[in-house]
């Protein structure tokens, strides 16, 4: 009996460690992205208000029924993919082309320094940056106004863009931020998808007879699928979900393009009435949704055919 | 063992402090913190003789400040130096959010005595409404409660009781720049009504003294409620919020248009920092120096002429009226809230006394100081009787008139929406000030309905 038992010991031992040894980053995975997701499903349902110490109540589909009825839910998920239009294409075809031209710098030290170069933005802190940018896009003091103002004659004081605050330019003005503070970092991720295309390749085509336009169609851009697929998918993401930036340059104005539905859901969760975050938490399932939708069709696009 | 040498550490810091106040003698320290010291079994024996009971309730007095009330006020250490042992802190209440304290009171517990920050109209609905505060009435002493100027008492009592010890008051007046307005040919005396203001602002931009003439910041609280106050105070409904379709909030809105016509195209434009509300367009532009006149709560061209090439050209008046209209405005406290799970209340009703009244914080906030120049008045009416009975001499007018327009000023009406029914409104009453909507009435029914809407939904 005692034998059998040492025997089987071992066996069940080395069973169960591979599953004692993931013990910790299950943990972690559960605890910190399983059961926070759960939690804001299960008050989505339910008329969950911050500020009172009333239990909340199941309220069934209720929420979701409110947001999805009301226009500023549509307007500010529209406003989220327009910001996104935006600003995908730019970390995609700049840093491909910013990538493609060091890849081809011959001297080691010369690629060293265009790609440190590149990367100073990527290292500034958000606050530095956002601080950086309102002075520049600032309609009274700020350089680029003063530019088109002072400088080139081609406003005056009063009728010069409004780049920031809530008007129409404000969009296009946070995105072209964006681009610029991403541009070292993205173009990165394109130079190490390049150097995983073997030379061969290349080079081959070149003999065959193929331009510069033809191999980069059919050799380069084939090659640095995977990394577009990685990089739109993840700015997808990131771009639908801003806040920061609106909160900073746009505020609570419900008429600016800014008051996307992630700042509709803020202003839900914290700000108004007796911070209703059952309703909030509705607001951010459905924006889950959608986005999920999308990010769905962009891995049907980038699938890995033949 | 991380906690029991923080309870060993507290308790003795505890004694000390009992022991340079004088409530305890020397040898009752030493046999106290010997007992503390002995680990696990010395904090046993001290909860049996009850200096765990002391441990918990006597933490050292916590305030805790909202940042920029420090950064303002250079005195407040010197005041935070009568009481030893204080331990006084920032609040994590950037962008007036208040959540932290109303997850430690659903936990009836709080890190904090009282905060210092609080914003009667901003967030003391909801902080009662979330159980965080209690009233002030059985600790704050009979005297210094009669000596508070009524209007500001009633700002910041609901149903009878003392949510808020007024500390900083903010009011709504006019600046100008008489660098500019000298310059348009303009007197140094202050425009007394909207029709004076207009025109004199008109007489800026008309001479090219300055591409604009005057200006304000957009957001409701700071435009649209003190214009009206200055026509009638008396416009807020039944339920506590402000009647946007009022006659006098109408007129209100029709004055922004026609001082819109003589500002900056941006002055409408949502600010750099705190979710829009500051750092506004206004405040740049009479920084830059491009505008001459301007309605604000002192804070902001008190600030912004410190970029000017003489900030002394900068001069301070009530804020204009309309004719035969009232004369009022708007004004707030920056206030003390004290946490209902809070510890030291006695203790907190004496320090916020001398905090409140102590002489320096007022002549540095009224005169400047090298760290800022915040322009913030005190709220007791013994202070200004005294200011009045001899006049220090780095008193500027602007206080004595504007202490005369406090006994017709009102503050907005305190209620769960009494800051957010101006944001959810701007952009409706916006369209009239655009010219999207030619009838202001029209746009000012669509903030009741929209404002109303969100009312419903709780």
């Amino acid at each position: 009996m005692a034998q059998a038992l040492t025997s089987r010991w071992p066996r069940a031992r080395d069973g169960i460690s591979p599953w004692l040894f993931l013990v910790p980053a299950v943990a972690f995975f559960v605890g910190y992205q399983v059961y926070p997701i759960f939690r804001v499903v299960w008050i989505s349902f339910t008329d969950y208000q911050f500020l009172t110490n009333e239990p909340a109540r199941w309220v069934g589909l209720d929420n979701y029924a409110v947001a999805l009825n009301d226009p500023l839910m549509w307007v500010s998920l529209w406003r989220a993919f327009l910001f996104t239009m935006m600003f995908l294409p730019g970390t995609i075809i700049l840093p491909l082309l910013l990538a493609i031209l060091i890849d081809r710098v011959t001297s080691p030290r010369l690629a060293t320094v265009y790609r440190v170069i590149l990367l100073i933005p990527a290292v500034i802190p958000s606050t530095l940056v956002f601080v950086l940018w309102k002075w520049m896009y600032n309609y009274q003091v700020g350089p680029i106004n003063h530019i088109l103002v002072e400088v080139l004659g081609l406003f005056t004081v009063h009728n010069a863009p409004q780049w920031l605050g809530g008007t129409s330019l404000t969009l296009p003005s946070i995105a072209i931020m964006e681009i610029w503070w991403g541009l070292g970092y993205h173009t990165i991720f394109f130079l190490a998808g390049l150097a995983a295309i073997p030379k061969e390749l290349p080079e081959a085509a070149r003999l065959d007879g193929a331009n510069e336009w033809q191999i980069f169609w059919h050799v380069t851009r084939h090659g640095l699928q995977p990394i577009m697929m990685i990089l739109i998918v993840l700015r997808f993401g990131t771009s639908m979900a801003v806040i920061d930036e609106y909160l900073i340059f746009g505020g609570f104005n419900r008429d600016s393009p800014t008051y996307t539905w992630t700042i509709y859901m803020y202003d839900q969760a914290f700000k108004l009435g007796m911070w209703r975050q059952g309703f909030a938490a509705a607001i951010g399932m459905i924006g889950a949704v959608v986005m999920m939708f999308f990010v769905a069709i962009l891995l049907y696009i980038f699938r890995r055919r033949g | 063992m991380t906690r029991r040498t923080e309870q060993e550490l507290l308790l003795r810091r505890l004694w000390r402090e009992r022991l340079l106040r004088g409530e305890i003698d020397r040898r009752t320290f030493l046999t106290n913190s010997l007992v503390a010291g002995l680990g696990m079994a010395g904090v046993g024996v001290a909860a049996k003789y009850g200096i765990g009971s002391a441990l918990a309730q006597d933490r050292p007095l916590t305030p805790t400040y909202y940042q920029w009330i420090v950064d303002l006020h250079p005195s407040i250490p010197q005041v935070n130096a009568q009481f030893p042992g204080i331990n006084a802190q920032i609040a994590p209440v950037e962008g007036f959010g208040i959540e932290r304290f109303v997850a430690e009171a659903k936990n009836g517990e709080s890190t904090w005595d009282v905060y210092v920050g609080q914003t009667p109209f901003v967030e003391m609905s909801a902080m009662i409404a979330a159980d965080v505060i209690e009233p002030w009435d059985p600790y704050i002493p009979k005297d210094v409660l009669d000596d508070m100027i009524p209007s500001i008492r009633a700002e910041n009592t609901i149903d009878g009781k003392l949510y808020g010890w007024p500390f900083l008051l903010d009011v709504i007046g006019m600046g100008w720049h008489s660098g500019i307005t000298n310059k348009a040919g303009l007197p140094d005396t202050p425009p007394a009504t909207w029709d004076e203001y207009l025109a004199n602002a008109k007489a800026v931009v008309d001479s090219g003294a300055a591409p604009f003439g005057a200006t304000f910041d957009a957001h409701g609280w700071r435009s649209l409620a003190p214009m009206t106050h200055s026509l009638d105070p008396n416009v807020y409904t039944a339920d506590g919020l402000f009647d946007f379709t009022s006659d006098q909030a109408i007129e209100a809105l029709m004055l922004m248009k026609k001082i819109m016509a003589l500002s900056h195209p941006d002055i409408l434009l949502a600010g750099a920092s705190d979710g829009g509300v500051n750092g506004t367009p206004d405040e740049v532009a009479f920084a830059a120096q491009r505008v001459g006149y301007y309605t604000k709560y002192f804070n902001a061209p008190l600030r912004m002429a410190q970029y000017w090439d003489d900030p002394g050209e900068l001069h301070l008046a009530p804020q204009p009226k309309f004719t035969g209209g009232a004369g009022s405005t708007v004004f707030w406290t920056t206030g003390c809230a004290l946490f209902k799970h809070g510890k030291n209340k006695e203790k907190v009703a004496e320090y916020i006394r001398a905090l409140t009244y102590d002489p320096q914080i007022w002549q540095d906030s009224i005169a400047g100081t090298a760290t800022g120049h915040p322009g913030q008045l005190p709220p007791y009416k013994s202070i200004y009787a005294a200011w009045d009975a001899s006049p220090p001499d780095w008193m500027p007018p602007f206080v004595g008139l504007v202490r005369s327009q406090l006994d017709q000023a009102r503050a907005i009406t305190n209620h769960i929406f009494g800051l957010q029914q101006f944001v959810i409104g701007q952009p409706y009453w916006e369209t009239y000030l655009k010219g999207e909507e030619p009838d202001p009435r029209a746009a000012m029914q669509k903030v009741v309905e929209a404002v109303q809407a969100e009312i419903k939904r709780g």
